[in-house]
């Protein structure tokens, strides 16, 4: 169905819109010829663009990574007790020295307990029985220190493998106790790193662990088990040491690069 | 929600809050055996603040005062950069000591994660300027809900009164801009942890700004930034070898 406008009617809408037209425009000039004298009192300058690129906040958890462990000084001289209170049975006394005169760390497990007004937290000592835990006064302790590396190292294949993560950053072929000096299996962590000394069958580096030969307890400063070099890399890899875990030189320097005190260690 | 704003308090921080000194209950902040020399702390607060210092004298070209001006900006941002390294530390290690639940538990989780990134930010600006992130021992108040909460007050009012002081002395409006982003959010978080712990959120009309050298009286008697442990050492091993 077709409508049929008379034609007069376009002509007066024409006209109505060239007048509001006309109208509108001067309302424009108006407003513009209006708007300087008014800018001077109300208009604002823009805001200042920030110097700074603001970062996007990021939880821990949403790809932030999980530390492996976590440790702490020995700040003050500590007797280690079976369980957080004053009363329990004493395990051993932790210094705030190792032997080699560093400052002594603990790896610190789970959370802090609080009794009597005492926070108390659980730790790893170096002491024998290997992997032997038991509990210390919080305020024995300084800061704590996340790492997120781990060491394993499998005496069966003779390797040694270093998460940073999940990532294996490290690999070596190592040298271990020979079988009437076993390197001792469990979990341990690193507790120094040595450097500079005059030792050849140590190579360049030597990390200190919290391990402890079970067969060599009279050896100096206690039969500690170490990760270090050699002045013999032809022996490697092999049962060839005394309870140390031993690597080339060139393995060494790099391991020094990458893992740092505290690293967690798995002997397995 | 008790008020306990209104008592009457020497706080340095903010009415009704608490002095450092007070921050922990459980006494493992005033029990420091920490045998750190003073010079490490105060000499970390110093490093933040010391493009100002070199300043003096350099102002009679107008490209001494470019660099005069360039100099006190940095030392400013170093300054907040210091605060901020405390407080993101301070957070992170609550969050991953996993001692806090329910609300304190989630404040600790956004405000971390807005810590970090003003850290970032500020790291990103400063360039090879920036200080490096001192190593933090902060006694047990992570451990601890009730000393967390009250530190966090603490820490909160006090960079809210930090960086309102340094406002006016920023000469570049677009660092001017970035401080004051980051100084409100700082006052928010500071009205959450406050509610948190029964106190009012916003107890004045108007805050007063603390000028620095009280800031880093405050920060110095926390002891809660250290000197890094020596784990390391040059005397031959004795190990099992």
């Amino acid at each position: 169905m077709t409508i049929a406008v008379p034609e007069h009617h376009g002509l007066r809408r024409a006209a109505l819109t060239a007048t509001a037209l006309v109208a509108g425009a001067g309302v424009c000039v108006t407003v513009v010829s209006v708007l300087p004298s008014n800018r001077n009192h109300t208009s604002l300058p823009p805001p200042a663009r920030s110097a700074l690129a603001f970062a996007h906040p990021t939880p821990l958890g949403a790809g932030a990574r999980t530390p492996a462990a976590r440790w702490a000084p020995v700040r003050a001289g500590a007797t280690a007790r079976r369980a957080p209170h004053s009363g329990a049975l004493p395990v051993a006394r932790v210094d705030t020295r190792t032997p080699e005169s560093t400052r002594n760390i603990v790896q610190v497990l789970g959370r802090a307990r609080k009794r009597a007004g005492r926070l108390w937290v659980r730790v790893r000592l170096a002491i024998l029985p290997n992997g032997a835990t038991a509990w210390i006064p919080r305020r024995a302790l300084g800061g704590y220190v996340f790492v997120h590396s781990r060491l394993v190292v499998d005496r069966r294949h003779l390797q040694a493998v270093l998460f940073h993560g999940r990532h294996v950053v490290f690999r070596a072929r190592v040298g271990i106790g020979k079988p009437a000096w076993p390197t001792p299996s469990g979990v341990f962590y690193v507790r120094n790193r040595l450097t500079r000394y005059r030792s050849p069958a140590y190579g360049p580096i030597a990390f200190g662990t919290s391990a402890r030969s079970t067969m060599l307890t009279d050896w100096p400063a206690g039969g500690y088990v170490g990760i270090h070099g050699t002045d013999h890399p032809e022996l490697l890899p092999g049962r060839v040491s005394h309870g140390c875990i031993r690597m080339a030189n060139r393995d060494i320097l790099r391991l020094g690069r990458l893992m740092p005190v505290g690293t967690p260690l798995t002997v397995r | 929600m008790a008020d306990r704003a209104s008592r009457p308090s020497a706080s340095p921080l903010a009415p009704g809050g608490p002095t450092l000194d007070q921050i922990d209950p459980s006494g493992a902040m005033s029990e420091a055996v920490d045998r750190i020399g003073r010079t490490t702390r105060v000499g970390l607060l110093k490093r933040a603040g010391a493009g100002a210092t070199v300043l003096l004298g350099a102002w009679r070209t107008p490209a001494a005062a470019a660099a005069t001006t360039q100099n006190q900006d940095r030392a400013i941002l170093n300054y907040a950069l210091l605060l901020e390294y405390l407080q993101a530390s301070f957070y992170t290690e609550a969050e991953r000591m996993r001692a806090l639940k329910g609300a304190l538990a989630r404040q600790a989780h956004v405000v971390g994660a807005h810590e970090r990134a003003h850290v970032r930010s500020l790291r990103a600006v400063l360039g090879r300027a920036a200080i490096a992130r001192p190593r933090f021992d902060y006694r047990g108040v992570t451990e601890d809900p009730s000393a967390f909460r009250d530190t966090a007050v603490a820490f909160e009012d006090l960079a809210v009164a930090a960086y309102k002081a340094q406002a006016p002395r920023v000469q570049s409006k677009s660092l001017l801009a970035a401080l004051l982003a980051i100084h409100s959010v700082e006052a928010r978080h500071a009205a959450w942890i406050r509610y948190l712990a029964g106190r009012l959120p916003a107890p004045d009309a108007f805050d007063d700004p603390m000028p620095r050298r009280r800031v880093e009286a405050i920060v110095d008697d926390t002891r809660f930034i250290v000197a890094p442990a020596s784990t390391s050492g040059k005397q031959s091993p004795r190990f099992t070898g």
